[in-house]
C-alpha cells in the first residue's frame, strides 16, 4: 500500500512538472521573440521609486453649537466655529507592475506621506481669540491597478491607470489609526532613458491623477475626500 | 467596621441663577488628601415617591415622570445603572429615615429653586446610601408631552435632579444672559447645567454627550472602557496650575462637546468619555459668579484669565487617552 502510493505520487509529480512547464513555455518563448526595441512585453516587471505629492483638502466646517432656550427667540447659538482643513503634503510612492500584454498591467503600489491638519478656531462666544490648532497625520495607501499603455515601441508611452486601495491613516504618536478605502484614476508618461535596444533599462515616470477616499481620517462619515495627485519616480525594467 | 455617615450635598436646580458656560462633574467628598467619588454601590437605586400632589401634578403622575426620567438615564449604552420604584410613602423629601424618597414639597421661601437633591454618604467609600430629591410645588409643573406654557417641565427637572442622585455634579456647559436680577439660559449642551430652560420648552428631556459620558464615567461599562478615551492635562497660568478651569472638548466629527475642570492646585484635568478622533480643546474661566454650583467655597478657584483655544490638536484613541497636555492660559490683566 505504502508502494503504491507511493507511485501514484510520483506520476502526479510528473503531471504537475508537465503543466508547469507548459505554463512556461510561452514566456519563455516570449523572451526570444525581439519586438523591435526593448519594450515592456507580457511578463516584463517593472519597479519604480520616486516623489508624491497631494494637494490640499478643505475638510465640512462644525460648528460648536449649544442647544438654544426657546424663550429667548434665538435660532441657534453656536460657542465657536471651527473650519478645517488637510494641507498638501509631500511623500514617496513606489510601484511593481507585471505587464499581462504588451499594453495592459496590472501594478501594485504603495504611497506614504504626512499631511498636517489645520483646524481654524473663531468666533467665540467669549471671544477667545483665533487660532489655527494643527496636528500631523500620516497617510499610507496600499493599492492596486489596471494600466494601459499606449505607443508601447516607442520610448515615451503614455498610459492611464485606474484602481482602488486599502488607506491607512495613522494619527501622530500612533494614538490612533483609521482605515479605509482608496479609489484612483490617474494619467501619465513613462519615458526611457538610452538606449532603446538595451533588455534592461532605466526611465522616468511622471502621472497625476484623482485620489477619492472612503473611510480613514474624516470629519464627515458620510462624505468622501478627493485629492488631486502627482508624482515623479524612477523607473526600472527588468 | 464603623463608617462615617454624613449629609453632604444639596444640589439645586434654579429657574434663574447667576451663571457662565461650559462640562460634567462628578460629585465628590473629601478623605484626608484625596477625593472619592460619589457613586451607589448597590444597585438598582430603590427608591420611593411622597404620596402627594404638587404644583398641578397628580402623585401618580410624578411616579410616571420620575420613571421616566430614571429610564432615561438608564438608556445609556456605556453606562450600568439601574432604579426600581419600592412604592409611595408619607414620608418626605430630607426626612433621615433611611429612605430614598422623591417628591414635592411647598417651598415658597425658596423662590428661585426648582428642585434640589441631598444625600447621606459613607464618607470614606463615598458609598451613596440615601439620597432625596425635592421638587418645590410652590412652582407650576406640567406633565404634557410637548410641555405647557408658563409651567416648568417636570421631567426636565427630574431628569437633572436624577443626575445628582446618580453622582453628577453641575455641568457648566451652556450660556447665560442677566435678566431679572438673575440669569437666563441662552443656550446650553447638558442636562446638568444649574439653571433651567425656560417654562413650556421640554428641551431638558434629552441628554447630551456630556451628560452621557458623565454617567458613563461613574458607572462605566465594557463597551465605555474599550470604546472610548480621555485626555488628560493640566491648565497653567505664569507656570503655576489653576485651579477651576473649564475646559470642553470638542470633537470635530460629531460636533460633540464634552467638558471637564481643572481640580487640583497643579491645574491637572481629565476629561473622560471622549470618541477616538480629532478633537480642539478650549478652556475659560468660570468667571461669572455662583461657583458653589460647581466647587466648595473654601477652594482657590482661580478666575483670572480669558476664555482660550489650545494650539494643538489632540487626538483621542479608542480605550486609552491621551495624557500630558498643556494649555496655557494669560493671566487677563496681562493681556494687550
Amino acid at each position: 500500500m505504502n508502494h503504491a502510493s507511493g507511485t501514484n505520487l510520483t506520476r502526479f509529480g510528473c503531471r504537475g512538472l508537465a503543466v508547469v512547464a507548459v505554463l512556461w513555455l510561452p514566456a519563455a518563448s516570449d523572451a526570444q521573440v525581439w519586438v523591435g526595441g526593448s519594450t515592456p512585453r507580457r511578463g516584463s516587471v517593472e519597479i519604480s521609486g520616486g516623489a508624491l505629492v497631494t494637494a490640499g483638502q478643505s475638510l465640512p466646517s462644525q460648528a460648536a453649537t449649544l442647544t438654544v432656550n426657546p424663550s429667548t427667540g434665538l435660532s441657534s447659538f453656536d460657542l465657536f466655529t471651527s473650519n478645517p482643513s488637510l494641507g498638501p503634503a509631500l511623500g514617496a510612492q513606489g510601484t511593481v507592475t507585471v505587464y499581462i500584454t504588451r499594453a495592459f498591467a496590472v501594478e501594485g503600489g504603495m504611497q506614504f506621506s504626512r499631511p498636517r491638519l489645520d483646524v481654524e478656531l473663531s468666533a467665540d462666544a467669549e471671544d477667545a481669540p483665533d487660532i489655527t490648532a494643527s496636528t500631523t497625520i500620516t497617510e499610507y495607501v496600499f493599492s492596486g491597478s489596471l494600466v494601459y499603455h499606449f505607443g508601447t515601441a516607442a520610448r515615451t508611452m503614455p498610459f492611464v491607470a485606474a484602481g482602488a486601495g486599502h488607506l491607512r491613516d495613522v494619527h501622530t504618536g500612533n494614538e490612533l489609526v483609521e482605515t479605509g478605502t482608496e479609489y484612483h484614476g490617474k494619467a501619465g508618461l513613462k519615458m526611457w532613458f538610452a538606449d532603446p535596444r538595451r533588455p534592461r533599462r532605466l526611465g522616468l515616470r511622471m502621472e497625476a491623477g484623482l485620489s477619492v477616499r472612503n473611510g480613514g481620517f474624516n470629519f464627515d462619515d458620510d462624505e468622501r475626500r478627493m485629492a488631486p495627485t502627482g508624482a515623479v519616480s524612477l523607473l526600472y525594467l527588468f | 467596621m464603623k463608617h462615617a455617615v454624613a449629609f453632604v450635598v444639596a444640589l439645586a436646580c434654579v429657574a434663574l441663577a447667576s451663571q457662565p458656560a461650559s462640562a460634567y462633574l462628578k460629585l465628590g467628598t473629601r478623605v484626608d488628601t484625596r477625593t472619592v467619588t460619589l457613586q451607589w454601590e448597590e444597585l438598582p437605586v430603590r427608591y420611593f415617591v411622597t404620596d402627594a400632589a404638587g404644583g398641578g401634578v397628580t402623585a401618580a403622575q410624578l411616579r410616571d415622570t420620575v420613571a421616566d426620567a430614571f429610564a432615561t438615564w438608564h438608556a445609556i449604552s456605556t453606562a450600568d445603572t439601574s432604579s426600581e420604584f419600592v412604592g409611595f410613602t408619607n414620608a418626605r423629601p430630607n426626612d433621615d429615615d433611611g429612605l430614598t424618597v422623591i417628591g414635592f414639597e411647598n417651598r415658597p421661601d425658596q423662590d428661585r429653586t426648582l428642585g434640589a437633591t441631598s444625600f447621606f454618604v459613607d464618607t470614606i467609600s463615598g458609598e451613596i446610601l440615601e439620597a432625596e430629591i425635592f421638587l418645590n410645588s410652590s412652582f407650576s409643573w406640567s406633565v404634557a408631552a410637548s410641555g405647557e406654557a408658563n409651567r416648568f417641565d417636570l421631567e426636565s427637572i427630574a431628569l437633572h435632579e436624577i443626575g445628582h442622585l446618580l453622582g453628577l455634579g453641575h455641568s457648566a456647559l451652556g450660556e447665560t444672559e442677566l435678566r431679572d436680577g438673575g440669569r437666563r439660559v441662552l443656550a446650553a449642551e447638558t442636562v446638568m447645567f444649574p439653571v433651567a430652560y425656560s417654562t413650556g420648552t421640554i428641551q431638558g428631556r434629552t441628554l447630551k454627550a456630556d451628560d452621557i459620558a458623565g454617567l458613563s464615567d461613574i458607572y462605566p461599562n465594557l463597551d465605555h472602557r474599550r470604546q472610548r478615551g480621555s485626555i488628560s492635562g493640566r491648565v497653567t497660568k505664569s507656570g503655576r496650575g489653576v485651579l477651576g478651569a473649564h475646559i470642553v472638548a470638542f470633537n470635530m466629527r460629531t460636533g460633540q462637546l464634552i467638558g471637564g475642570f481643572s481640580l487640583d492646585d497643579d491645574g491637572r484635568f481629565v476629561i473622560g468619555g471622549l470618541e477616538a478622533g480629532p478633537h480642539v480643546l478650549r478652556v475659560e474661566p468660570l468667571d461669572d459668579g455662583d461657583i458653589e454650583s460647581f466647587f466648595d467655597l473654601t477652594l482657590n478657584i482661580d478666575t483670572n484669565f480669558s476664555a482660550k483655544f489650545h494650539d494643538r490638536i489632540v487626538v483621542v484613541p479608542r480605550g486609552g487617552g491621551t495624557n500630558n497636555v498643556e494649555i496655557r492660559v494669560e493671566p487677563k490683566n496681562q493681556e494687550p
